[in-house]
Parts: C-alpha cells; sequence; structure tokens
C-alpha cells in the first residue's frame, strides 16, 4: 500500500491526520452557521410540528399523549376552519390587490419631480413606521361611532343608514381590517416599486415618446416589463405574509362578528391562547404552512416557464 | 421630409440661461451638424427641436408650422441617442417596428418597412435578438434602423457614434453618410469629432456659450473662420494664435519682439490684434533662413510630424509632411506666409478677407 501511494503521489504524500483536516476543513469552517441554523430554526420547527400530532392543552394535566393524525380529522370536520380558510382568501386577495394599485399608483405619481417631493415621499412611507397593533386600534377607534369621525362620513356620504359600527357589522365587518392593512401596508409596495421605476432610464420614455407613444403606450411597454420582476417578487411576498398576518384582525374585530372576520391565522391564535388547545393550533398551523408552500412551489414554477420563455 | 426654421430660440432653466437666442434656418434634405465644446447647449436645442424639452422663448418651425406646443410623438421626428435607448425587452425587429406598430401601419407594409432597414444596416441575422445580445456596434445600427423605418420629416443625432471605437466609428460615419445620399432626409447631428463634422455635414453650426458663432460649408468655417472661438475650435492640430500690436513689416509682440509677417491690413496698424496660423501652413526651413525658433517636441503621427516650437517665446505648432523634419537641429527657421494668415482685431472678429 506505502508503494502504491508513493508511485501514485510521490510528492505530495501528507499524514493521514493531515488529509482528514484538509478535507473537514469547510465543514468545520461552516460548522458554526449550521448548528445555530439547526438550533434556532429546525428545532423549534420540528418541535412545532410535532405538537400537531400531539394532545397539548394546556389546561389538562394530563394531555400530551401522541394522538396521530386525531386534529387533523377533526379539522377535517371543522366548519370554522372552512370559513375561515374562505376568508383568509377573500383578506389576502382584497389586500393585496388594493395595497399593490394603490402602492403602483403612489410610486408613479412620487416619480414624476414636483416642489417638497422629499418631504411628501418622507410622509407616505410613514404608516410603514407604525407598529400593527397601534394601526389596529387606531383605525378601530377611527370606526368606532363614539370617538371616531368615519361612521359620520359614511353616513353623511350616504353609505350607511345610520352612523354605526363597520367591525360590528357581519355583512361588512372584513372591510374594516382590509382597509386598516391596506392603509398600512401602501408603503411597501410604493417604495419597492419606486424604487424600480427610478432605475428605469429616462431616455427610453423620450424614444419612445418620439416614437409616437402616449403614456398608455409607454407605461405598458416600457414601465410594466421593467416593474414585472419586482412586481412578482412583492406580490408573492406580501401574499404569504398577508395571509399569515393576524395582528390587525385580532386587535380591531378578535375575529368576530359570528367569525366572520376569523382567517386562518387568527384562528390558531385564537385556538392557541383563548382555548389554548396548543396541539389543535399547531395542526391548523401545520396546514397552513402546506398551502402556503404549495402557493409558493406554483409561483416558482410559473416564474420558471417564464423565464425560460424569455 | 421637411425644413426646420428656428427663430430666436431661447432657454432656461430657471434663472440659469442656456441657449440667448439662436436662429437657424435649415433646408429640406440638409445635412446639418451642430459642433461646440461640452455644455455649449447643443443637446439642449437638439432635444427642443425633438420637444424633449420646452422652449423658453422663440419658436421652431417644422414645415412652416409651429411646434413649440406639439408633443415629441406628433412632429414626426426621429432620433438616435448617444446611449442607443433601445427597448430592452423588445427584440432587434420589435424595436424597429415599434414606432410603426404604434401607428397601426398594416402588417406588411411594417415587415418590409423593417426588412428593408435590416438589409441596409446588415442587421438580418439579429432580428430576433435582444439589445442585451448585441455588440455596441450592432446596437447603433438599431438605433438607427429605428429611425429610418418610419420615414421621418427629419432626423435628429446626439453624438451617436461616441461610444464606438474609432475604427467602427469611421465605418458607421462612411454608411451614415451614404445613408443620407440615399434618404436625402433632413438631419441635424450634434458631434465633438472634427472628422465627423467635416465630412457630414452640408452646412456646420459653431456654437459656444449657447450662442451660434458661425454657420457655414466645412471649408468655410476651416478657411475662413468668422471669429477667434471658430479659428481655434475647427481644426486639429488647432490653429496658432499670435497676440500683438500690428506695425508695419510684422507683429509687435507684448515682450517687443517683432515677428516678420507679410503686409498686415493699413487700417489695422497701432491697434491690438490676433493674427492666426493653421499648422500645416507654416512653413519650416533651415536654421538661419526665415524667423528662428527653438524645436520643443517633435510628434510624429505616421500620416505627417507636429513639431511643437518656441517663437519669441510664443508656442507654435507646426505640422509637416515632410519627415526630414525629425531629424532636425535645436533650432529652426519659419516663416508664416502671408496669404494664410487670419487676422482678428481686438474683439476677435475677424477682419479683411
Ligand atoms: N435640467 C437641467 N437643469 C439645469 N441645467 C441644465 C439642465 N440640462 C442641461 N443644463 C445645462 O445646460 C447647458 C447645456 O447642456 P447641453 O446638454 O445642451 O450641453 P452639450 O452642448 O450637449 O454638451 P455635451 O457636448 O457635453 O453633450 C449645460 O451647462 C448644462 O449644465
Ligand atoms: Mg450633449
Amino acid at each position: 500500500m506505502s508503494v502504491a501511494a508513493t508511485r501514485g503521489a510521490p510528492y505530495h504524500r501528507k499524514p493521514w491526520l493531515k488529509r482528514m483536516a484538509d478535507s473537514s476543513e469547510p465543514y468545520l469552517y461552516s460548522a458554526p452557521a449550521l448548528i445555530l441554523i439547526v438550533v434556532v430554526m429546525l428545532v423549534p420547527l420540528v418541535l412545532g410540528i410535532s405538537y400537531a400530532f400531539r394532545d397539548i392543552q394546556l389546561l389538562n394535566p394530563f394531555s400530551g399523549g401522541y394522538i396521530g393524525l386525531e386534529h387533523f380529522r377533526a379539522l377535517g370536520q371543522d366548519d370554522a376552519f372552512y370559513r375561515a380558510l374562505k376568508n383568509t382568501l377573500w383578506w389576502t386577495g382584497a389586500s393585496v390587490l388594493l395595497q399593490f394599485v394603490f402602492g403602483l399608483i403612489l410610486a408613479l405619481l412620487l416619480d414624476r419631480p414636483f416642489w417638497g417631493r422629499g418631504v411628501v415621499q418622507a410622509l407616505v412611507f410613514l404608516p410603514w413606521a407604525v407598529p400593527s397593533f397601534l394601526a389596529g386600534l387606531n383605525w378601530a377607534w377611527l370606526f368606532n361611532p363614539v370617538i371616531g369621525p368615519l361612521p359620520h362620513w359614511f353616513f353623511a356620504l350616504g353609505l350607511m343608514d345610520e352612523p354605526g359600527n363597520l367591525l360590528s357589522d357581519p355583512r361588512y365587518a372584513m372591510w374594516g381590517p382590509i382597509i386598516a392593512n391596506v392603509w398600512w401596508g401602501i408603503p411597501f409596495f410604493a417604495i419597492t416599486l419606486l424604487a424600480a421605476l427610478q432605475a428605469i432610464p429616462r431616455d427610453l420614455y423620450e424614444a419612445a415618446s418620439i416614437d409616437g407613444a402616449n403614456w398608455f403606450q409607454r407605461f405598458s411597454s416600457i414601465t410594466l416589463p421593467f416593474l414585472a420582476p419586482t412586481i412578482a417578487i412583492t406580490v408573492l411576498l406580501r401574499t404569504v405574509w398577508i395571509s399569515n398576518f393576524a395582528d390587525l384582525i385580532v386587535v380591531m374585530t378578535g375575529g368576530g362578528p359570528a367569525d366572520r372576520t376569523q382567517i386562518v391565522a387568527s384562528y390558531i391564535f385564537t385556538q392557541a391562547f383563548k382555548r389554548l388547545d396548543f396541539g389543535y393550533a399547531s395542526a391548523i398551523a401545520l396546514v397552513l404552512l402546506g398551502l402556503l408552500m404549495i402557493y409558493s412551489m406554483l409561483i416558482i414554477l410559473l416564474r420558471q416557464s417564464l423565464i425560460n420563455k424569455d | 421630409m421637411a425644413s426646420i426654421d428656428i427663430k430666436n430660440l431661447k432657454k432656461a432653466y430657471g434663472t440659469f440661461s442656456v441657449l440667448h437666442g439662436i436662429d437657424l434656418l435649415i433646408k429640406d434634405g440638409e445635412f446639418i451638424v451642430l459642433v461646440g465644446p461640452s455644455g455649449c447647449g447643443k443637446s439642449t436645442l437638439l432635444r427642443m427641436i425633438a420637444g424633449l424639452e420646452d422652449v423658453s422663448e422663440g419658436e421652431i418651425q417644422i414645415d412652416g408650422l409651429r411646434v413649440n406646443e406639439r408633443h415629441p410623438k406628433d412632429r414626426d421626428i426621429a432620433m438616435v441617442f448617444q446611449s442607443y435607448a433601445l427597448y430592452p425587452h423588445m427584440t432587434v425587429a420589435e424595436n424597429m417596428s415599434y414606432s410603426l406598430r404604434l401607428r397601426r401601419a398594416a402588417k406588411e407594409t411594417t415587415a418590409r418597412a423593417v426588412s428593408a432597414a435590416s438589409q441596409k444596416l446588415g442587421l438580418d441575422p439579429f432580428l430576433e435578438r435582444r439589445p442585451k445580445a448585441l455588440s455596441g456596434g450592432q446596437r447603433q445600427r438599431v438605433a438607427m434602423g429605428r429611425a429610418i423605418v418610419r420615414q421621418p420629416k427629419a432626423f435628429l443625432f446626439d453624438e451617436p457614434l461616441s461610444n464606438l471605437d474609432a475604427r467602427l466609428r469611421e465605418q458607421m460615419r462612411a454608411e451614415i453618410k451614404k445613408m443620407h445620399a440615399d434618404l436625402k432626409a433632413t438631419s441635424i447631428y450634434v458631434t465633438h469629432d472634427q472628422i465627423e463634422a467635416m465630412t457630414l455635414a452640408d452646412r456646420i453650426v459653431a456654437m459656444h456659450g449657447g450662442v451660434v458663432q458661425q454657420v457655414g460649408s466645412p471649408l468655410e468655417l476651416y478657411d475662413r473662420p468668422a471669429n477667434l472661438f471658430v479659428a481655434g475650435f475647427i481644426g486639429s492640430p488647432g490653429m496658432n494664435f499670435l497676440e500683438g500690436r500690428a506695425e508695419d513689416g510684422g507683429l509687435r509682440l507684448r515682450d517687443g519682439s517683432l515677428v516678420v509677417l507679410g503686409a498686415l491690413s493699413k487700417d489695422l496698424k497701432g491697434q491690438e490684434v490676433t493674427v492666426g496660423v493653421r499648422p500645416e501652413h507654416v512653413v519650416l526651413h533651415h536654421e538661419g533662413e526665415g524667423m528662428s525658433a527653438r524645436v520643443d517636441l517633435i510628434e510624429p503621427t505616421g500620416f505627417g510630424i507636429i513639431v511643437h516650437l518656441q517663437l519669441n517665446g510664443l508656442p507654435i505648432k507646426v505640422f509637416t509632411l515632410d519627415r526630414s523634419a525629425l531629424s532636425c537641429g535645436p533650432n529652426i527657421g519659419v516663416t508664416l506666409p502671408a496669404e494664410h494668415l487670419h487676422l482678428f482685431d481686438a474683439q476677435g472678429i475677424r477682419q479683411g478677407a
């Protein structure tokens, strides 16, 4: 063996310990980061997932046993869950769409020079800095006819029969958190889209207007293609984020009236911290995780196929 | 095809005045080249004609119609940008056909126009590519193609060749010249490049500080520059200038020495003047003949030789094709032939013929 080794690499023979140290070097360097990731991310994730298969109720000292798919079976028959799922679609779709549309309009307005643009830009981005719980409280008060002006304005405009609280009307209650969410989330789209807009070379617009394009044609043949990647990624991110985002709902309506504003995320919150059934809450969370992962996969596939077409 | 009439055109950004009243009549089919130092307002003038900048004062007429208030898209003018400004999300063919598609031209007309242009510019192999996948020269051609497919009333070029290397620039220059001979389209062309200006222009417009200094054919500007600015700006290497007082027999320099010149015009005698002479017109002799000058530096360019001299302490450049200049001694004789002298008064205005 030593003969073979000598013949194979006569000048590079190293002791085996050294060779081993050499080959494990990259792993050793990355080990701290890997261990940290495993401890910080994977362990809690696995623990959380394991709750979904156990009976964990804070008020029941005898709970904690493994019950297999029992939670999921219960979930399959839980009407409140299906309603929450439907509400989640509605909540996420309306919020993302409105945030995007208004964010884009705002970005387009802020993209052209006008006097005092710097100040306006700073002001516009303010809602983003407001903590979500504060935003929720603020809007809850605005919708409250006793202290807030909004119901009286709606009444004056003829939108309401009497200045009542939008949040307690089962038909329209969902609009309350959606409006608050749109107000709160517009800056995110405005900031990212404005950054993308400002990266578009101005001379393209000049060339297009000399070529005979009006505003809409310039928008559709220059602005949109340039914004498309940013739009795709921000909409994807915000969709996942907002469907998980229960702060405003918990603060403003707590899921009521009559579960009309209960989304899956707030349902998880209710199950975990009101009913104190952590096992069931984890099972719902796992389903939500699965759905969001499927959604992300679909988007990534879509993106891939779009890129390949280019 | 159209004539463009610019009347007392002024442009100011806030209180900062860029153009101070430009008057220019461009005839139908003419090739006009705008030259001038950086920042003199060439691009501003071009962009005002295109409608990309508002007019502060004055009037622009295309074919006798005032277009000041018209949007660029309604002026029927094509522009080639220095940066090319190709639409990155469109293929070469789509880039070229964009203006026609906006006009809802018939599909066959569009296809024919694009294929004619791409053939003329040698773009056929690239029609389905994105601009990203083209070289600088090819992009430049696409920008040209985009301008010519729609047969506009006029072409505007803002330093279209300045991003190309010297060889490619030479080639594109010739192609632009051919194209103009072909299409006979009214063109306004901005450049820094002397040779582009001299070779392409029907008339050159020399600008300085937002004011037109001289308008004329290339040779007119070269042979009879109207003022010191044009004299110094046109030509490379630049004209030599000697400042002093006109006297019998020559020019009395500031340091009191006399430069022997042919007869200066009588009515200038005693006045402060500037005498200009182009480097290729200075005649070199063996030492002892003419005025004596010290040789500072010799630059062979391959084509000719540039000799830097000191004549009574003044720097003089000489351009000669005679290679024996390469081996001249530390001193040399020069004469400044009277028939090639340009005379400017104290205000820098050309005097005499
Ligand atoms: N938007 C603007 N605001 C203020 N000043 C401007 C603006 N655009 C141009 N200028 C000024 O106008 C003057 C002329 O600019 P212009 O671009 O026409 O010069 P140019 O002759 O094309 O120069 P170059 O050869 O370097 O391209 C410059 O002094 C420039 O600083
Ligand atoms: Mg310029």
